[in-house]
């Protein structure tokens, strides 16, 4: 499975998802629970700070003060308790570097740049007898408290958000594979295989199992109306070709009636021209309604493309040669055999409809190629011409019954050719691939390895 | 030996004749000649001729059939005063008994 595939993909969004909010939930209480806790820690080192100042202000003058400072900075450890003093006339005792100008309290950060002290301390500065006298003890309890908090939540919250993680993931791929026969089972119904199904997808039974049972449902109605509307076509077309097929055998004896002028058996055997291509179209409609009812399949026989395609060439030879067409076998003289399981009768159909697609639709003087092979992918035949060629947009249409190119629309033909070549290559699960024969258009069908010679 | 009027087919040694005047035939040719001849008198279509001939079986759109014996009456009926392969129109062609 890509990582765009992942990502794109319900189970796993829904998973990751929670993973955060779970992450985020987590890492908020973790940070409430560090303020509640820090809260009278902070409060302690304050009343600390107080009860100092208090000593310090009962000190009668400016001067005893300044003296008292020097005094006790000189034996007092810097790292958890520093004081300074600033006399009225600006002259200062103690460590300048916590030196504040005004009252309150206060956080100072000092870094081992800014002398010889380091940390973080908290400071209380007030006004006494005129100068501004600066207490700071080391907050080094809170940082302590902050360092064990982050270490609870690399060491907790890590661990648990990758395991749940994990798990997550896990989940969604299980969830995933049963989307995946969903998503499967509806791609092949898109594509037109109607007998397509999802089948029972495992896991509990829940919205995702009710959802393939209703997906199944309609396909199972879809199927018989598709089948039904093919019945109706067929019977319509079926119906039709009786009474077209008599009118047409009227029309002629018409045309043969003696003493009939002569415009009139013109236009009696013009009708009964296009009575003929009415018979044509309809017969290829049923053709096509059989094919796809998979009834053929139960004739396939082991069938050489090459002398198929040779003996093709060898018919259509003399057409091709009236209407200044050049048919070429290929390879030639003798082909080596390209075996195929299938219908003889229909994939000589399929290789008449080609031939007489190149005939029709290219003009005299074309080169029109039949060739078979057996190359890695398997057997192959080809039928390619040096004519116009099919636009690229319109290479996938043409497939479609009573399609006609627009450069095609004033020569004969039902548009059912290439429907039925297709029916055809369905059938026996062959590929159709149409490509650019510069010039011209290249038509190669690819069929399955046949199963080994008994 | 198939006969039709003055024409002879010799089976054996694969000649065919008309009026004492040898026809050079292809194998196709011949082999359509030869049905023709073996079912004289009845109707071939062109759905038989297919299957009888190139032992294939399947529905032209265009007038394959027709070409071969038109150049089959090349051959057969054009250097000589009576044709002997008739058309059946809309049905097929057949050699008259």
């Amino acid at each position: 499975m890509g990582v765009a595939r992942l990502w794109s993909s319900t189970p796993v969004r829904l998973s990751l998802a929670l993973v955060a909010l779970f992450a985020v939930m987590s890492f908020a209480s973790l940070t409430a629970t560090y303020f509640i806790i820090r809260q009278p820690l902070e409060q302690n080192l304050r009343d600390t700070l107080n009860q100092e100042m208090a000593g310090f202000g009962a000190v009668p003058s400016a001067t005893a003060l300044a003296a008292l400072v020097r005094s006790q900075s000189e034996v007092t450890e810097p790292q958890k308790r520093i004081i300074s003093y600033r006399l009225p006339g600006g002259l200062v005792v103690g460590n300048a570097a916590i030196l504040a100008d005004h009252e309150g309290y206060r956080a100072v950060s000092l870094t081992p740049g800014g002398g010889d002290i380091q940390g973080e301390f908290f400071t209380l500065t007030k006004v006494l007898h005129g100068g501004l006298m600066t207490i700071a003890i080391s907050a080094e309890p809170v940082a302590q408290l902050r360092r064990i908090f982050t270490r609870v939540f690399l060491f907790s919250l890590f661990p648990t958000t990758l395991v749940a993680l994990g798990g997550a993931l896990l989940l969604a791929r299980r969830a995933q594979r049963r989307f995946d026969r969903l998503e499967r089972a509806l791609n092949r119904l898109a594509q037109g295989e109607f007998g397509a199904r999802v089948g029972p997808i495992g896991g509990v039974r829940d919205d995702l199992s009710r959802i393939a049972e209703r997906v199944d449902a309609m396909a199972d109605e879809l199927e018989s109306k598709v089948a039904a509307l093919r019945q109706v076509s067929a019977d319509i077309a079926h119906d039709l070709k009786t009474p077209v097929q008599r009118l047409s055998v009227q029309l002629e004896r018409l045309a043969a009636t003696p003493g009939l002028p002569a415009p009139a058996i013109e236009l009696a055997e013009r009708a009964r021209a296009e009575s003929e291509a009415m018979i044509r179209t309809f017969h290829a409609l049923l053709q096509i309604a059989q094919i796809e009812g998979g009834q053929p399949r139960a004739r396939f026989a082991r069938v050489d493309l090459a002398s198929l395609a040779a003996t093709f060439c060898e018919v259509y030879e003399p057409s091709a040669e009236e209407t200044g067409h050049r048919l070429i076998a290929a390879p030639s003289p003798v082909p080596s055999p390209v075996p195929v399981q299938g219908d003889k009768d229909l994939l000589g159909q399929l290789f008449a409809n080609l031939i007489e697609n190149a005939l029709r639709h290219t003009p005299a003087g074309t080169e029109i190629r039949v060739e078979t092979g057996l190359d890695a992918e398997g057997p192959f035949l080809s039928v390619s011409d040096t004519g116009p060629g099919i636009p690229e947009a319109e290479r996938e249409a043409v497939f479609r019954r009573l399609y006609r190119l627009e450069s095609s629309r004033t020569t004969p033909g039902s548009g059912l050719g290439l429907s039925l070549v297709r029916a055809i290559a369905d059938l026996h699960d062959a590929r159709i691939e149409l490509s650019d024969n510069r010039p011209g258009l290249k038509v190669v069908i690819r069929f399955p390895p046949p199963p080994p010679a008994a | 030996m198939l006969r039709a009027g003055d024409l002879e087919m010799d089976l054996i040694r694969r000649r065919v004749t008309r009026a004492g005047q040898e026809i050079d035939l292809l194998p196709r040719e011949f082999a359509l000649l030869e049905h023709l001849l073996r079912h004289k008198g009845r109707v071939q279509t062109r759905t038989m001729l297919l299957e009888a001939v190139w032992d294939i079986s399947f529905d032209p759109q265009t007038n394959v059939v027709e070409t071969h014996v038109s150049r089959l009456r090349a051959k057969v009926d054009k250097p000589f005063d009576r044709d002997l392969i008739k058309t059946v129109r809309g049905a097929g062609y057949m050699i008259e008994a």
